[in-house]
């Protein structure tokens, strides 16, 4: 059984278990640290970013999904530079690439549309980017649309986490990074995927979703995989 | 008292939030004792007029045209309002932004209309891409929404009337 | 096959025969081949020397070593004969061997290619001695580059053969890995490390002695140690030499390491770019492994220990301790989370701890030497030497090696002795894409981890890149953003969405696009991705954007508020480099074009509306333009300044004249009703007055002279500016409606107020009339002049009673031309300046003039006092010797006093020290000052803190030159017209001028054409122009030479 362990959260004394990480802490009770790329029984990878806090006696921010908690520690989960942080993080993932909510399945189901809701964005400063992307429909279920994809990895992850078949992979770097199947293989055909559609459930936003839905249909159901990877072990 | 002078105007867009502000039911009553509406597809104003109070603008910057005109607007609006999504992200007039302008009227006139060539000078100049508002003039409120709605619109104005700063947050969804 | 050393005996045979090898009985040769000699063509040197000894047959022995450190010398030979010391030769070529080996077998040295001579060398590990000798060559340590240096990391750098492990036995090496394992305390070994000091070289400073310390706690099946060469920074190689020339040395730091912390395997990552390096280095463990070095059993002592090699892909990220790690493990080089840290969990899931190159080449000198005398060596938290590439605008470059906490201009001034390019240095950038720029102004600052941290730059692994005033700063930090952005992996959202918007709007503000607030939104996001990325690339990327944007604001500002690039880098803001460069921003591509379609008056129109007063600047400018002329890249720039004189005179000194002249005023725009005063009718004033009566405004010049002109008027002299020319200007300015009012200083005469109430604008633009004064024993002597003064008495004609030996004290142009105005009037004239000549401010064809006349000169010489006679007048000047000492903010040598005083005998000294102004009025009349007197002004519109109240020229700068006068007075008259007329009307002052738009397909060959001079034996005692300007055919064949750089052709 591993130690307890006691620390603030937003100056609330809490106690948590050894090897947990802030964020699980935080939830385990009841305090909100907002998230995009992580989902809980996927290993956390850090890379949206928008869960950084602040722990007082460490000069920078540190990301609560994956970094592990003290005994005494102190953590902020709110704080000015944090809001306008997260705010530029969301800013960041709207210009990137072109999301255009109103012919959207997801629209009104969308993390990322919730998330920018929830922060009070009214409007981006930045200039869009609009890069032009390809949509890979040649799945006969399913679709990829990388106009939608924010590169959170949780398709991937679930793929090769879950349902072991290491589908996905990002490939090239930077702002060129993508999501790919089967080493850029058109989707549909893939050899390793099992149509099973955890993919499409763990995704955020609209860029994988079920075909046949029209806008703002797609709802998805990634409390299911956090059920599963739960039962089978899996995950932090 | 003064009535406010109000202006909407209709840029690169579907209209649908000029609907959602003749939407508003009942509210016009109390609304159009104290606004006058200047300029707009709803009125017949040839020019934009001078120190106008309160402008709303729908729809995203496409072409040459759109682009000086929300200049003049700017210059002559105290407060300017970017109403609904087009106006504030370029929404669905972006989804021409990855086709070269010059391909896209191609398509549009030649291929699926079976005309021999794209009527040059009388359309408005296309920029390469529809933008929205904010990337030309200084925006004084975003209202995000496709189309914002009509309570909403009626909330601002009446804020704005009561001389109060309207508070957005947790009363729209963006994107 | 060597037989594997077991015991001391078979180690100490091997250091024998080492020895034997490096200071043989018979001469050695060595030829340096690093990948920078080889580059430079050593290999050829190298195999030229093998094949001339192999057919002559001579007992001499030749072998490839590494780098010495000094690459703007290369390739570097080395040669020595028996008992002699050793002689570095620079810049040998293949056809160089031959004599110098004639000269090896007669002994002696080949004179024209000496370096240095190192007499004694201390390996740390070890000392060689050479021998005494050859008291004419200098010793290494006394050349400018290596003075001050301590080679500790490089101490076998340049001077053994790589590809020998008994060459670098015999100097020593392995010493410390035997001692280590005889000893067999490693414990003991951490302690030393944890004492010396020694923190991490790859940038980040963790002490190196902890980490060891965390992976010998570990405790686990399998350990890892790993060395980092994965050196990716743009002009950055100290990695790549250090393997390439000593790889022994960081086998024996891994291995040490691996003893120590109980790893279990060592790996060396290194890039496959580095192509040498992976092959010396994997030779190295060869050898290695077959004297029982690597492998089993070390040394006999039981220990075994593996090193392989790994070659990277070339993904800058991985040189990210985690991203390396996943590489290694054969994933894509992406960053993960820290913790867990490596030391827990690393390459496969095992402690594992992961050092920089040089970090290891540090290890056996501590161990050998002890810690205390490490720490001797550098700052107090920064202990030991780095190893630094210096490279870009300095005269030498290379590896240089310096004790951490010497001051960076230590570096950049002393061994990079300078500018290279004549242009002052400006910046430099520490610590690679991750580091940040340092400017001039703070070069006192030390080199080390916490001191640049603080400036917001790194040291990073090394890097150090210097930039003069021709590169511009924000295409600096685009240029590094540009690298960090393609290098980026992508996972996390700041580092790659972050880092490509502010590539964007870096971008914008590079083409003019950018807005100040967008550059406070860039601001914001930088710091936005400093704060957030996951890993040290994101964290570290924005530091070029945030210390340029705080160090050097004033560049963006120009960018975006001025739409100029000062450094002429930023393309899409010039027409052309020379364009650029003018003050007053002459369309000069254009005249050139004119010129030679033999359109004269066209010519002259575009001419006169960029510039009104063209002859006088034809013959006084200082010419920026030639600087950055692309012609000098073939020959030498095309002569402007001459050309832009004759169009000029062709039509001003002409009865074209009257015709022109209607031309120029058919151009005015309607009469707008304002009334602008300007004071002062010098330069900036005339200039002012000719653009604001072009624009249709009402204009009154105030001037307390007589006449209009100022400086081109009273200081000038008749022989470099024949009056007449200027009052023809002066005449074409009259006839656009000027008004002038002589003998009425503003401020005095007529009050500050007064025009406020008359006037809808006012430009003040006053020259520096005051003589600065210097302290100086003697100067209330009768016969010491203020050079203006004795100019403008000259130039009104007044009497001024100058002895026969004449002492000029300064070296401007005030100082050139009142000494060669003396001459003319008979006198033996000396000009005293402290500094070198090429330091004089003056313009250079002006000072050679005045030698020609026999104007004569001492240099590095400072007035002491002034000898005065019993009746009080001037006998002689003392004058003190300086010589050069440190470098002030100017990037010049400053001069020092020396004891040694002179005494020149003279009757008259004039003082040309600088001028200065008597701006009291304007202090009084409500108008802000800046603290050196100069009166405060927007940078972009010359409003001054009092509205409607402009001011430009000397007033802001202080003294300075007509064509930087005149540009002010340009840009005031935008403004004031903008703030007059609030619309922008100044486009319309200038018609389009239709001229050919293509490349010239065969420019003219000729070399420059230069003006003509009168001989000296005549001009010497007449006012007579000096120089009479080019001929009609010259003017044709000089505007031929433009290759027409300003036509941008699309790829």
């Amino acid at each position: 059984m591993p130690k307890k362990l006691q620390l603030r959260i937003d100056g609330e004394m809490v106690s948590a278990l050894e090897g947990q990480t802030i964020l699980q802490a935080a939830r385990n009770s009841g305090k909100y640290i907002p998230t995009l790329c992580y989902l809980d029984g996927l290993t956390p990878v850090g890379g949206c970013r928008l869960c950084m806090v602040e722990v007082s006696g460490i000069d920078r921010l540190v990301p609560a999904c994956t970094t592990p908690i003290q005994d005494g520690m102190s953590v902020s989960t709110t704080s000015a530079k944090l809001t306008r942080y997260r705010k530029i993080m969301l800013e960041l993932l709207f210009i990137e690439r072109n999301h255009i909510c109103a012919v959207c399945v997801s629209n009104g189901h969308c993390e990322l549309q919730a998330m920018a809701s929830q922060m009070g964005i009214t409007n981006v400063r930045f200039s869009y980017n609009y890069p032009k992307l390809s949509v890979d429909q040649s799945h006969s279920r399913y679709v990829l649309d990388h106009n939608r994809c924010i590169l959170c990895t949780r398709c991937v992850r679930v793929c090769a986490e879950l349902e072991g078949a290491h589908v996905w992979e990002v490939t090239s770097r930077g702002i060129h990074a993508r999501v790919q199947s089967d080493l850029n293989q058109k989707w549909g055909e893939s050899r390793g995927c099992t149509n099973c559609g955890k993919c499409v459930q763990a995704c955020p936003t609209g860029a994988l979703a079920e075909k046949g839905w029209a806008v703002e249909e797609m709802i998805k159901r990634n409390d299911n995989i956090t059920v599963l990877a739960h039962r089978k072990g899996a995950g932090a | 008292m003064k009535r406010v002078k109000l202006a909407t105007v209709w840029l690169d867009g579907c209209s649908g939030c000029h609907m959602s502000v003749l939407d508003m039911d009942a509210a016009i009553i109390t609304l159009a004792r104290k606004i006058d509406i200047v300029y707009g597809p709803l009125v017949d104003a040839q020019e934009f007029p001078d120190d106008v109070d309160v402008t709303l603008v729908e729809g995203a910057v496409s072409s040459q045209e759109d682009a000086t005109k929300i200049q003049k607007v700017r210059q002559r609006t105290k407060t300017l309002i970017a109403m609904g999504d087009c106006a504030v992200t370029s929404n669905v007039p972006a989804m021409r932004n990855g086709v070269p302008v010059s391909q896209l009227l191609h398509t549009i006139y030649a291929t699926s209309n079976g005309s021999k060539d794209v009527p040059g000078e009388r359309l408005p100049q296309l920029l390469s891409h529809a933008r929205p508002l904010h990337e030309f003039v200084k925006i004084d409120m975003h209202l995000p929404g496709c189309p914002p709605s009509s309570k909403l619109i009626v909330g601002v104005l009446s804020d704005l009337l009561d001389g109060k700063k309207p508070e957005l947050a947790g009363k729209v969804k963006f994107g | 096959m060597m037989p594997r050393i077991l015991d001391i005996g078979a180690f100490n045979a091997v250091r024998e025969a080492g020895i034997a090898k490096l200071m043989p009985t018979v001469p050695r040769i060595t030829v340096g081949m690093g990948t920078c000699g080889r580059g430079n063509g050593a290999e050829g040197v190298y195999h030229a020397f093998a094949e001339l000894i192999e057919r002559s047959g001579d007992d001499i022995v030749v072998a490839g070593v590494g780098c010495f450190g000094s690459c703007f010398q290369e390739p570097l030979v080395t040669v020595r004969l028996p008992g002699a010391p050793l002689v570095v030769l620079r810049r040998t070529q293949a056809n160089d061997t031959g004599r110098i080996l004639h000269d090896v077998r007669t002994g002696k040295i080949t004179p024209d290619l000496i370096y240095c001579k190192i007499e004694e060398w201390d390996h740390i590990t070890g000392v060689l001695k050479y021998g005494h000798g050859y008291p004419e060559i200098p010793l290494w340590n006394e050349v400018p580059f290596f003075k001050g240096q301590k080679k500790i990391v490089l101490r076998n750098c340049g001077l053994v053969d790589p590809d020998d492990i008994e060459e670098y036995i015999g100097v020593g090496g392995y010493q410390a890995l035997y001692s280590v394992l005889i000893d067999g305390h490693p414990e003991k070994v951490i302690e030393q490390i944890k004492a010396s000091k020694l923190r991490g070289r790859g940038g980040a400073g963790f002490p190196t002695g902890n980490k060891w310390e965390f992976l010998a706690k570990a405790k686990a099946d399998a350990k890892y140690i790993i060395c980092n060469a994965d050196e990716g920074d743009p002009g950055a190689y100290m990695n790549r030499n250090e393997i390439e020339s000593d790889p022994h040395s960081l086998l024996e730091g891994m291995i040490i390491g691996g003893y120590v912390t109980g790893a279990t395997q060592g790996i060396v990552y290194v890039r496959a770019e580095y192509p040498l390096a992976v092959h010396r280095l994997s030779r190295a463990i060869d050898q290695a492994r077959e004297y029982g070095i690597l492998g089993e059993n070390i040394l006999g002592r039981g220990f075994s220990f593996n090193i392989s090699v790994v070659e990277g892909a070339g993904a800058f990220v991985c040189g990210e301790e985690t991203a390396l790690i996943a590489s290694l493990e054969g994933f894509a080089g992406r960053p993960r989370p820290r913790p867990p840290f490596p030391a827990q969990k690393g390459l496969w899931g095992k402690p594992t701890n992961i050092n920089n190159v040089e970090t290891w080449y540090n290890i056996a000198p501590i161990i050998t030497k002890g810690p205390a005398w490490f720490t001797d060596t550098g700052s107090p938290k920064s202990a030991g030497t780095k190893v630094f590439s210096l490279v870009g605008k300095v005269r030498s470059t290379g590896l240089v090696e310096m004790p951490l906490g010497t001051p960076l201009k230590t570096f950049i001034y002393d061994i990079g002795e300078g500018s290279a390019g004549g242009s002052p240095i400006k910046a430099v950038q520490t610590g690679g894409p991750s580091g940040g720029c340092i400017p001039q102004e703070m070069f006192d600052t030390a080199v080390d981890y916490e001191s640049l941290a603080q400036l917001g730059s790194i040291m990073g692994s090394g890097g150090m890149v210097v930039m003069d005033e021709d590169n511009c700063m924000v295409d600096v930090a685009r240029y590094f953003i540009e690298f960090t952005h393609s290098e980026s992996c992508g996972k996390c959202v700041p580092c790659r969405v972050g880092l490509n918007k502010s590539l964007r709007m870096l971008n914008a503000v590079t083409k003019g696009s950018g807005t100040m607030h967008q550059l406070d939104v860039l601001d914001e996001l930088a710091r936005y991705i400093r704060d957030c990325s996951l890993c040290g690339l994101g964290q570290t990327a924005p530091n070029p954007v945030l210390t340029t944007m705080r160090h050097f604001r004033n560049e963006f500002e120009d960018h975006i508020l001025g739409r100029r690039c000062a450094a002429g880098v930023c393309e899409e803001l010039a027409i052309s480099p020379c364009e650029n460069s003018c003050p007053l921003h002459m369309n000069i591509p254009r005249f050139l074009q004119l010129q030679r379609e033999g359109r004269t008056e066209d010519a002259f129109l575009s001419v006169i509306m960029d510039n009104p007063l063209p002859a006088s600047t034809g013959r006084v400018c200082q010419h920026p333009c030639d600087r950055r002329c692309r012609r000098q890249t073939t020959d030498e720039p095309v002569n402007m300044r001459e050309v832009h004189r004759f169009i000029a005179d062709s039509v001003l000194l002409s009865e074209r004249f009257e015709e022109v002249t209607k031309q120029v005023c058919a151009r005015k725009l309607e009469p707008s009703g304002r009334k602008v005063a300007i004071a002062g009718a010098g330069p900036s004033g005339l200039t002012a007055a000719f653009y604001l009566a072009m624009l249709g405004h009402d204009v009154t010049v105030y001037d307390g002279k007589s006449e209009a002109g100022g400086m081109l008027r009273f200081a000038l002299p008749e022989y470099r500016l024949p009056k007449a020319v200027l009052a023809r200007e002066i005449e074409l300015i009259e006839r656009l409606g000027v008004k002038f009012i002589f003998n009425t200083r503003v401020g005095f005469d007529i009050p500050l107020n007064d025009l406020d109430e008359r006037f809808d604008a006012v430009f003040i633009s006053i020259g520096t009339w005051k003589e600065s004064w210097v302290y100086l024993p003697g100067t209330e002597l009768k016969g010491v002049y203020p050079a203006l003064l004795f100019l403008e008495a000259v130039a009104n004609h007044e009497e001024v009673r100058l002895g026969r030996k004449v002492a000029v004290i300064g070296g401007g142009n005030a100082a050139i031309d009142s000494a060669r105005t003396a001459l003319r009037r008979g006198g033996d004239v000396t000009v005293i300046y402290r500094r070198e000549r090429k330091d004089m401010p003056a313009i250079e064809e002006e000072t050679t003039a005045a030698q020609a006349e026999g104007v004569k000169f001492a240099f590095l010489a400072a007035p002491h006092r002034i000898v005065g006679d019993s009746k009080g007048n001037v006998k002689a000047i003392e004058i003190v010797k300086t010589r050069l000492g440190e470098y002030d903010a100017s990037g010049r040598r400053k001069p020092v006093p020396t004891d040694e005083i002179q005494r020149i005998e003279c009757d008259s000294v004039i003082l040309a020290v600088g001028e200065t102004f008597d701006l009291d009025f304007a202090r009084a009349s409500g108008l802000g000052m800046k603290e050196n007197g100069t009166i405060e002004v927007n940078r972009f519109t010359l409003e001054s803190t009092r509205p409607r109240f402009f001011a430009g020229g000397d007033v802001i700068t202080g003294a300075s030159n007509v064509s930087n006068a005149m540009a002010y007075g340009k840009q005031a008259a935008q403004n004031i017209d903008l703030q007059l007329m609030e619309t922008r009307r100044w486009e319309k002052l200038f018609a389009k001028i239709d001229c050919d738009e293509s490349v010239p397909e065969n420019p003219s060959e000729s070399r420059r054409h230069h003006g003509h001079e009168i001989a000296v034996a005549t001009r010497v005692r007449s006012e007579e122009e000096v120089v009479t300007g080019l001929t009609n055919a010259e003017a044709m064949d000089e505007a031929c030479r433009c290759l027409r750089c300003d036509i941008k052709v699309e790829a």
